[in-house]
Parts: C-alpha cells; structure tokens; sequence
C-alpha cells in the first residue's frame, strides 16, 4: 500500500480528534482547586501590624492564614486589604498551596504571584493579609 | 523464492525505512521524557486539571510501547492512543490561552483597562502569553511527541518485517 493512502487517513484522523477537543475544551480558567480547603484558622489579628506601604489600606488589617483559611475567607481579608479582584488573587493563593511555616514574607506566594505581573503594591497588599 | 521478488535497493530502502522509523521512536522517548521534565520543573499538579499532561505522557509511553511490540499488533491501539494524546494536547494549549485571557484584568498593566480593550487584542496578548503565567505552546510537545509516534506507524516497515523482505 502508498505511503500517502497511509498518511492521509491518518491526518483526517487527528483533524478530528483536534476538532473535538477544541470543542470540548473548558473555558474554566485554572482557578485552582478551589474544593473547600481546611476550614477556619481565620485569625482576624487586629493588633497585629500588617503594615501596608500603600497609604491607601484600611485602618485596621484583617489578616488569615495562606494556608488554612478558606477561599472565602482569604477573599475577605484581599478585600479589606483594598485588593482589587480579592476573589481572583484568593483563588491564586490557595492554588499554591502550602508555604513555608517559617516564612512570614510568604516568598513562595511572592514568586507564584509574581508569574502574574501584578506590580508590587498589590503583591504588598496580598501579603499583608496574609500569614503562612 | 516463493513468489518473493527482489528489486535492485529494496533492501536499502526498506533499512532506511526501518531506520527512520526507529528515530521516530527514539524522538518520541525523548519528547517524554523532556515533557515530563518540564511539568516537573514547573510543579504541574495544583489541580485536577494541571494532572492531565501527567495523565497523557502515560498513555504517550503506552502507545509507545504498543508500537514496538512484536508483530505490529499494537500498532492500531498505539494510532488511537496516540491521537487521544495529540488531543489532550491541543486542549491543553487552549486552556493554556484560556488562563492567560482570565488573567489579563490581574496585569498591573492592564488592570484598568482590560476590559475596555478590543477582543482580538486581550486574545493577542493571551497567545503572545504578554498578560497570564501559562506557556501557550509548551503542552505542545505533547502533541509533537504523539505526532512524531503517529509517522512511525507509517513510516518503515513493522517490526514483523525483519528477516526476508517482501517486496511486491
């Protein structure tokens, strides 16, 4: 049999196969495993400093943990931190799971955040909320 | 002889054929291996969803192995197997761009104005990966290494071939 009766059948073939798949693709972006993760842990430390360099942060910083507040509860505190697309950011949080206990500057969210470009005073704001 | 007919170069075309073939294979390795690398290398598995890659490079390495199996037996498993690969593929270079199109409004650079700017231009930058953290093209390579394991099955002789080659 032709080379070319062989080829031919078989590029038809993963056409197709192509065609389905565009069709069938989820336009779901990958928002992360967004499935609940460990509940509670929020802790809202009032006292706790939180400092934003940005001047425009609220007064008093709500601040959770990175690693076992809920999506919910990380968007909250990116809100109160004066985060714009606080749900966004949380869902990118909790996406790149977990960081480092002995690392308060959260440098593994940083560097995840970073692939973003979401320029520097929101990577502050982000991380003022948040503890690891 | 038996009906078996031998052309001058036969020989030499038929070796070069199963030496192309075999590149092709050894290619194939190669593209798994440095496929599985990379999504190493990047700690692709987040999600569910960053698991597919993993997934298709095993079913890749099946295929693989079905085509060199004695006989030629599994080589039309290996096609379907292959074809499922090239699949996850081009999806996966669609949700590549998918996730740099929902991260544009994340750009500092275009958190204002992203909404605001033209589809064809949000769609540019999302290929071009200009906004969003996914390599557009990278799950490509899946696709590459399927296609490289589809032109062996048609490209050279099957392996059943090696003793006396028949030429018709």
């Amino acid at each position: 049999m032709p080379l070319t009766t062989r080829v031919i059948p078989l590029c038809a073939a993963a056409l197709i196969a192509l065609g389905v798949a565009g069709c069938g693709s989820d336009p779901e972006p990958s928002a992360g495993s967004s499935s609940a993760p460990a509940p509670a842990s929020s802790s809202s430390a009032a006292g706790s400093p939180a400092t934003d360099s940005a001047g425009a942060a609220p007064t008093t910083a709500t601040t959770v943990s990175a690693n076992t507040a809920s999506e919910e509860e990380i968007a909250a505190a990116l809100d109160d931190a004066g985060v714009s697309n606080a749900d966004r950011w949380a869902a990118e949080v909790v996406e790149y799971r977990p960081y480092p206990a002995d690392d308060p500057d959260l440098t593994k969210l940083r560097d995840n955040l970073a692939k973003y470009n979401p320029g520097e005073e929101t990577t502050d704001k982000i991380v003022s909320a948040l503890t690891p | 002889m038996s009906g078996v007919v031998e052309r001058p170069g036969a020989r030499t075309a038929v070796g070069g054929a199963l030496f192309v073939r075999r590149a092709l294979i050894a290619l194939t390795v190669i593209g798994i291996l440095g496929t599985a690398f990379e999504l190493a290398t990047e700690r692709h598995w987040n999600d569910l969803e960053q698991l597919i890659p993993w997934a298709a490079l095993v079913v890749l390495a099946a295929a693989t192995v079905l085509v060199v199996l004695p006989g030629g037996r599994g080589v039309t498993a290996g096609r379907v197997l292959a074809v499922l690969v090239l699949a996850a593929s081009v999806y996966g270079v669609i949700t590549h761009v998918l996730v740099n199109l929902d991260a544009g409004v994340l750009d500092h650079r275009y958190a204002e104005t992203w909404d605001s700017l033209p589809l064809l231009q949000r769609w540019w930058y999302a290929v071009t990966k200009t906004v969003g953290p996914a390599p557009t093209l990278a799950p490509g390579m899946l696709g590459q290494a399927a296609l490289l394991l589809l032109l062996a099955t048609v490209a050279g002789p099957a392996p059943r071939t090696t003793g006396t080659d028949e030429v018709r």
